[in-house]
Formats: structure tokens, sequence, C-alpha cells
């Protein structure tokens, strides 16, 4: 396995962690500001939201100045603690880890259309979300997206289901398809004054349930119910379910490719980005490993991975040649190149 | 070859069946979600009614903050009293934004929701007496107070701006200034009058179903 996947496959665990990280986080805030910690603690000792929330407690204790000293007694700086856990919140959607706010484009041109408004916070947390698309492009999508770390995991079903002899299909309608999707969204979302995108965008369905099944687990812990199954998903979720039914069964990776209106909009904001995936045609054997290993379905051999690309570097780990490789590239760089080496005996 | 055919036939049979079921299954549960085709009976009690939704504090007029709202649960994750809610799928165009059930849990005004929030859906505020997410409204029959079966002051001694928005007279009889209160909801959660609360918020929004009570 290559350095650059075990990097993105650990940066896609660490965002599942803190979606239903942070939701937890937030019970433990509400306990300790109740002043109800110890008591919580100590009725749920030896369930499992009682050790879940334990082990927040001791992780947050070992920060610096979380403890102090009164009386004789080592107890929480209840003011020093609120201020750690408030520091981190949200999921995939929107989040805000310490002084840096972090918003979703699709969320934010929704919120734009459907109010007619432009407040500086949104303004505030596009910048991160925007710079990194713009320089890397469509990274979301391989590095955070949850649905598409899922599918990701759920394309490998795909040999399950050939060997249990059922031939998946693999419908391939156009790629223009999320482009559509996302301009009738957003027409949507003027018409109707209401962020519709969102409803139907996979990481904030998985963003929200996440946030949800922990509420409802914490809530049946308080109402003395420690059962395995916490219950709070909605039906959203059998939502995310068909996609990676779909998936599986009938087109390979379609969410990703055709329809989803949040990556056609990092697509588009990443379509001129300098950093890419790039093909030394010298040193290509025209082996066709990448082609079959892109999650895209985009032909790497061709050095034609346009908007489409999202960088994962799975053609990269698939290359036997070292022809393929992160390097600068695209219109900007190009014509910055042209320019540069443009006098009659510049020669390339 | 016979055989082949009915396997075939079987095929496309489950085809058609996975295709028709789950266009209707998508396209019943779209519009399931988006109108909120449902009984209004699963929402939670102080959801309902005419008393309106209570949003959390610094959140725009309905119509400005169901546009900007991007549903993201931060506001809630920010909430130090645990007090903001957030509506499932069945609420129709509500689903995702928060809500607080004062007689459940009212806000204690820590302001933590209104930086939090990324759209500037909730606007940020400093000072504890700047919310309006609502009003108190007593009901004089059923406050024992005022109705002479008793002498409470629970709501008084609940509120955060005690003889600002709450005063009393005769019995502790409380009387809400409209002008001061914030809606916190902080009386209707202390209420000893458990059934139908004897002091409630009411806001200007729409309640959460048309026609619920």
């Amino acid at each position: 396995m290559s350095k650059f996947r075990v990097a993105r496959r650990t940066v896609q665990i660490l965002v599942v962690v803190f979606m239903f990280l942070m939701p937890v986080v937030a019970r433990y805030q509400n306990y300790v500001a109740a002043r109800e910690i110890d008591r919580v603690l100590d009725r749920w000792s030896g369930t499992a939201a009682g050790g879940v929330l334990s082990a927040v407690d001791s992780t947050v204790r070992l920060l610096p100045g979380a403890e102090k000293e009164r009386a004789g007694r080592v107890q929480r700086d209840r003011a020093q603690v609120l201020e750690y856990v408030q520091a981190a919140r949200g999921g995939p959607w929107s989040a805000t880890v310490g002084p840096v706010s972090m918003t979703d484009p699709l969320g934010a041109a929704e919120s734009i259309v459907a109010s007619r408004a432009l407040p500086w916070v949104l303004l505030a947390s596009l910048v991160v979300p925007l710079v990194a698309t713009v320089a890397l492009g469509r990274v979301f999508c391989s590095w955070i997206c949850p649905m598409g770390f899922l599918l990701e995991l759920t394309d490998k079903l795909r040999a399950v289901v050939r060997f249990l002899e059922i031939r998946p299909r693999d419908l391939k309608p156009s790629r223009a398809t999320k482009y559509g999707v996302l301009l009738a969204g957003l027409i949507l979302a003027a018409v109707l004054s209401v962020p519709v995108l969102g409803y139907i965008y996979p990481p904030a369905i998985v963003g929200r349930e996440a946030h949800d099944v922990v509420f409802a687990f914490f809530d049946r812990a308080e109402m003395g119910r420690f059962g395995p199954w916490a219950g709070g998903l909605s039906w959203m979720a059998a939502l995310l379910v068909g996609i990676v039914l779909f998936e599986v069964l009938v087109s390979r990776r379609w969410w990703c490719r055709y329809v989803c209106p949040g990556g056609a909009l990092y697509s588009l904001i990443g379509w001129a980005r300098p950093v890419r995936v790039e093909l030394d045609v010298d040193r290509c054997t025209q082996c066709a490993q990448c082609v079959a290993a892109c999650p895209e379905g985009l032909n790497p051999m061709k050095n034609r991975m346009g908007l489409e690309c999202d960088s994962c570097g799975e053609c990269i780990a698939s290359c036997d040649d070292d022809a393929l490789r992160i390097g600068l590239g695209g219109p900007l760089v190009e014509s910055f190149r042209s320019r540069s080496t443009s006098r009659p005996e510049g020669s390339a | 070859m016979s055989e082949k055919a009915t396997v075939l036939d079987r095929r496309e049979f489950f085809r058609v069946l996975a295709l028709r079921s789950g266009k209707v299954g998508a396209g019943g549960g779209l519009l399931y979600g988006l109108l909120g085709l449902r009984p209004s009976s699963a929402l939670p009690a102080g959801a309902r009614g005419e008393l309106g939704i209570v949003r959390p504090p610094g959140a725009l007029e309905e119509p400005d903050f169901l546009a900007r709202c991007i549903r993201c649960t931060e506001c809630a994750d920010a909430c130090e009293a645990q007090c903001i809610l957030l509506f499932g799928p069945e609420a129709g165009d509500l689903h995702g934004t928060p809500y607080i059930v004062p007689s459940e849990k009212g806000c204690t005004l820590c302001l933590a929701c209104g930086p939090a929030c990324p759209s500037g859906a909730l606007t940020p505020l400093e000072a504890r007496d700047e919310p309006r997410m609502g009003v108190a409204v007593v009901d004089e029959r059923l406050c024992v107070s005022h109705n002479g079966t008793g002498v409470c002051g629970a709501c008084h001694t609940a509120c955060p701006l005690r003889n600002r928005a709450i005063t009393q007279d005769f019995r502790n009889a409380p009387h809400v200034v409209p002008e001061e209160c914030t809606g916190c909801g902080l009386c209707e959660e202390l209420c000893i009058v458990r059934d139908r609360r004897a002091i409630r918020v009411v806001t200007d929004r729409r309640p959460a179903r048309e026609g619920a009570t």
C-alpha cells in the first residue's frame, strides 16, 4: 500500500471518528456545564455510555490546566474544561476546529441563493474549503467525505457479488448529470427559499444521522436503558443504504461520478487546480492499470483528468512504471509556463 | 434453453421490481419529507400546537432563518444546556433546523449557539437580556397563585431577569413584562402545573405543523 493511500485512509478514518466524537463531546459538555458529570459517570459506570463519557473525561483531563487542586482534592477546572470541549464541533457538512470554521461550499451556495444574503460569518467559514479546493481540486471527495469513504469500501463488495454469480451491472450515465443536479438544486433552493440540496447530499445526511444516533444513545442512557442498539436513525439513512446498494449492484461509484451536487461544485471550483495528478508520457507503457484503478472512472493514461479527478492517488499507486505522480499542472500553470518560455530561443 | 429463459425472466422480474420499488420509495420518501405528509402526533409536545416554534437566541425572522440555516448541527453541539433540539426529516422543510421545547428544557442563555452558527441564521448576542425568542404568557386560570389554589412563585425564581421580566404581587402571582422577556422558557420548564404549563412561551413563528394541537 502506498504512503499516499495510508495518509488518505488515516484522514478518512479520523473524519469518521471526529463526526461521532463531536456529539459525544457536546453531551459531555452538557453534563460538565450542569455540574452533573461526576454523578452521571458514577451512575453509568460499567455501561457503554458511561465508558464513552469517562474516556472523553480522562482525555480532557490530560490537557494542560484542565485539573486543579482544591481542598486537597484534584478536580476538573470547570471553566477550562468547558473552554476545551467548546473548541471543536460539527461534522463533514460544517465544522469548527479551534478558531477555524469550515462550511461545505454547497451549503454556503445554497444558503446564499436561498436567502439572497452574504453574511461575513459564512464567507469566513468558506476560506479554508475554497483555498484548499482551488489549489488541490476536489480533494474533499477523496479525503474528507464519509460517503466517499463508505463507497470506496463497498466498491470492494462488487467482487463479493460477482463471487455469488450475480453480474453487477455498470450503468454509465453522463457525468454532466451532476452539474444539472447542482443547477436544479440551486434554482429550487432559490425558488423555495429552503436549502434543499443538503437533504440529499450524503455527507450532510451522514453528519446529521451520526449526531442523532449519538444523542439518542445518551438520551436512552438517561432513561436508564443501556441496550446495544441506541436507535436515532431516520429514514434518511435508508437513502444512504439505497445509494450503496445501487452502487454495488447497478452502477459503479454512480453517486460520486454522476449525481453528487457537492462533487459537481467542488469540481467546478477546482477546475484550474495547480496541484494535480500528472502523467509522464515517456514512462507510460499504456498498461491501463490506472484506468482500472480510478474510482472516478477516468483515464489517467490520456492525462485528461480535467474537472472530475479528486486526486485520490489510486492511479499513482496502481502504476508500475512510475509514470504518474502528483505535480504542478493545469491551465493556470500551463499558461504561466508558456508565458515564461515563449521567447523564440526558449524551447521546452 | 427454456431453463435459461426462466432465469432471465426472473432476473428481469427482479430488475423491474427493484427499479419500480426504488423509484416509488425514493419519490415517496422525498415527497414525504419535503411536504411533511405525516401524522403530527410524533412531534414533541412543545413543538406543536398554537405556540409557535421557539428558535435559539438570535435567530432571524422565520423565512430568513429557514433560508439561511444550512441544517448543520453546530448550534446543538455548542449548546451548554442541551436545550437545542433538531427537527427530524418528518418535519418537512424544518428538517435539521434547531428548536427549543421550553417545557422540556428551557434556554439558559449561555449564548454559545450564536457564535457557533456558520451561516448567520443565528446572530451572535452579547448580553443575556438581548434574546427575543418569544414571550412568556401566564394562564391565570391555571396558575395556582392567580387562581387562589396555592402560593408558588417558581417562575419568578427561575427567571434569569427576575423582577425585570417577571414581577410578583399578592400570593406570588407572576406578571410578565413582555418588553423585557427573552422567551428563554425557564419559567415554563419550572412551572409546577405539569400537564399544561400555566406559563408558556408564545412566539410569532409558525407552529411546527399547521392545524396540529
